[in-house]
This record gives structure tokens, sequence and C-alpha cells, in this order.
């Protein structure tokens, strides 16, 4: 029957490219928001609470919240560049909705992704071997 | 070759929750999974319970997932499968009603909702013959004639498993098989219902249903040109 523990379990058992680019693009999609609303709680503590500010800022440069801070680059430029190939297909190119360009995409967006992460990702790494 | 079988097993009237069973037993690399349960069946276990008619995917009774994925059990030889170790399971999102049998009624009910036949009041042509069309007419819905309503593109949505209230991929193909149908005249009443909470826009494009299906229908594109007809009021 349909529900969340259904779709739990489909999220988990299913296979097939479709599937991993959907749970990619969920994943990736809700730990950026995890992470946004984190800042705008941090952030208003400037105002309502300046000493919590400066502990959550101290915090994000603890080496644990900077690789966090790697996959977050990556769960943001995965969900854009997979948005982007949606949008595209679904407005204006449906026939590329075809089983095996359809399949191509998926692998592709995962590549371009890659590709735009890995130079910020070296960047961060190095900053985190530098400062720690 | 030797194949080991785990399969889903539930009998409401015995069972208090479902388990899994393995069996092993001897296949030839060109035997069907279908052939496999049929085996175990017959000389394994004949309370094993799962659907087959025609066994040679036109009817689609043994929609099933196989490891993993939603499938014809009749369409998919063990070769194929690049494993010796086949999990077989029922659909997902439907009610299981014994081992691999699920309830269909709410994959029919939503197909029902779309409004799934020829609608045309006017008069017949004054030769009372049938209403044609040209080739090209034909062709622009040829893709979702061939749907067998098997329930594999329904039941790998994502957003099926979460609320099936959502009409799903096969109830969409078998509208889109009527809107884009130059003799029929239900376009607008049917793009109506489908633009309802329930209907395309719930799409979430995972393109699972394209994947699975086993008549290979581009499912996703006809989902996308639904949508695109309910945006413009294009039927073209």
């Amino acid at each position: 029957m349909s529900g969340p523990s259904t779709a739990f379990k489909g999220y988990i058992k299913y296979r097939g490219y479709g599937h991993v680019a959907f749970l990619l693009h969920r994943l990736t999609g809700l730990g950026t928001l995890l992470f946004l609303l984190i800042h705008i709680i941090d952030t208003s503590f400037v105002y309502f609470w300046p000493e919590g500010y400066m502990h959550a800022i101290a915090l994000y440069r603890s080496t644990p919240f900077m690789i966090g801070e790697i996959f977050l680059v990556f769960s943001v430029i995965y969900h854009g560049v997979n948005g982007l190939r949606i949008i595209y297909f679904d407005m204006f190119r449906p026939d590329l909705w075809e089983r095996e360009t359809g399949k191509r995409s998926v692998i592709w967006t995962l590549i371009i992704s890659i590709v735009l992460w890995l130079p910020a990702a070296l960047i961060m790494v190095r900053n985190i071997l530098v400062h720690h | 070759m030797q194949v080991t079988l785990k399969i889903f097993r539930y009998n409401p009237e015995k069972d208090s929750a479902p388990h899994y069973e393995t069996y092993t037993l001897e296949a030839e690399p060109t035997d069907r999974v279908l052939d496999l349960l049929e085996k175990v069946k017959s000389y394994h276990d004949g309370t094993l319970a799962f659907r087959r008619s025609c066994a040679h995917g036109v009817c689609g009774s043994d929609a099933m997932r196989i490891n993993g994925v939603n499938r014809l059990a009749c369409k998919v030889l063990v070769k194929d499968l690049g494993t010796t170790n086949i999990t077989i399971e029922p659909l997902l999102g439907l009610k299981v009603v014994k081992d691999l049998i699920v309830d269909m009624e709410p994959f029919f009910e939503n197909y029902r909702k779309v409004l799934p036949y020829f609608i045309n009041d006017e008069p017949p042509p004054p030769d009372g013959r049938e209403r044609l069309q040209t080739p090209e007419e034909r062709e622009r819905f040829d893709d979702t004639t061939k749907c067998i309503l098997c329930g594999v593109c329904t039941t790998s949505c994502p957003t099926f498993w979460a609320d099936g209230q959502y009409f799903g991929p096969a109830a969409i193909v078998n509208a889109h098989r009527f809107i884009f149908d130059s003799r029929d005249r239900g376009a607008q009443q049917r793009l109506e219902i489908l633009a309802q909470d329930s209907g395309v826009f719930r799409c979430r494009t995972a393109f699972s249903c394209t994947e699975a299906c086993p008549r290979e229908i581009q499912i996703t594109k006809a989902i996308a040109e639904v949508k695109r007809a309910i945006l413009t009021g294009r039927l073209d």
C-alpha cells in the first residue's frame, strides 16, 4: 500500500538510472535545505545572541564542518545541474525523455557535476590541510 | 547452472509478517524467471502464489520486482540478470494479497478516472463508415496504444509509492492515447482531470516508469506532452 513507509522502502530497494538521479536530487535538495535553515538560524544570532553567533562561526571552521561543506558544494552543484536537465527536457524537449537518451543524460549530469565540483573540492581540501 | 531464488512470501491468513524463502534449483541460462517460479511451485512449494496468464509478454499478469526492478517475469531471461542470485518481490505501492499477488484495484480505479475510452458524440460520417484520420494523425498517439496495463510503470513511481491518489504513469499514458487522437472529442475533459492535484504535475520525472515499461513506451515523454497540452491548451 502507498504511504511514507512504502516510499522509503522503494527509495532504498529500487534500482535504475532514473531512480538514482531522483534519489540524488532529493538527498542533495534536502541537504542544501537543511544547511540553509541552520545558516539562517545561526546568522539571526548576530542580533539575538552574539556569543552564540561567534560560537557557530568557530564551529564552521572545525574540520568535520569543513568536510561537510565540501559535500554541500556538491549538493548545490548536482541539484542545480540536474534541475536544469529536468527543466530543459520537460519544458522544451519532451522528445529527449527517451529510454537511451534519458539514461545517458543521467550519466552526463553526474559527470558535469563532478567536473564542476572537483576544483572547488580540491581548494577546500587544501584549506583544511593548511589550516588544520 | 544453479540459481538461488529468494522469494517474498506472505499469507495474511497464516503469517503475522512477510518473510523471504530461499530455493536453490537447476536452471538453463535461457530460462525465464517465470519458468523458475513454475518450477518452485511444481516441485518445491505448491503454496507459492503468483499471477500468470499468456506467459509471452502480452497480458501483463506476471509483473513483479526482480532484483530490485519492476519486470514481467515472462520477459526476463536468467542470463540477462547477470547473477545467479535472484530476489523476487511483489510490486510496491499496492496491497499484497498473497506472496507475489497484489490488489490491482487501486491501479484500475486511477485508470478509470481518466476516461480511457473514445468520446465523440458527433454524428458518424455520411457514408456511415469509420471516422478517418491520416497516417500522421494516427502516428501521433501510436506509442501509447501499446500499453497492456501491467502496472509495472505506476508501481515503479516514487510519487505513487508515497501517495496512491496520484493517477500514475499508466493512467496518464492511456489518457494520452485518447487526448491526441484526432477523432476523439474528450481531450479538454481529460486535461481538466489531469490538471488536478493528483494529476500529471505530481510527476517528478524520476524516469523509472520509462526504464521499466516492458512495451518500451516512452512514458515520461507522454507525460511531458500532456503537461504541455495543459499549459498551452494546444494538442499539436
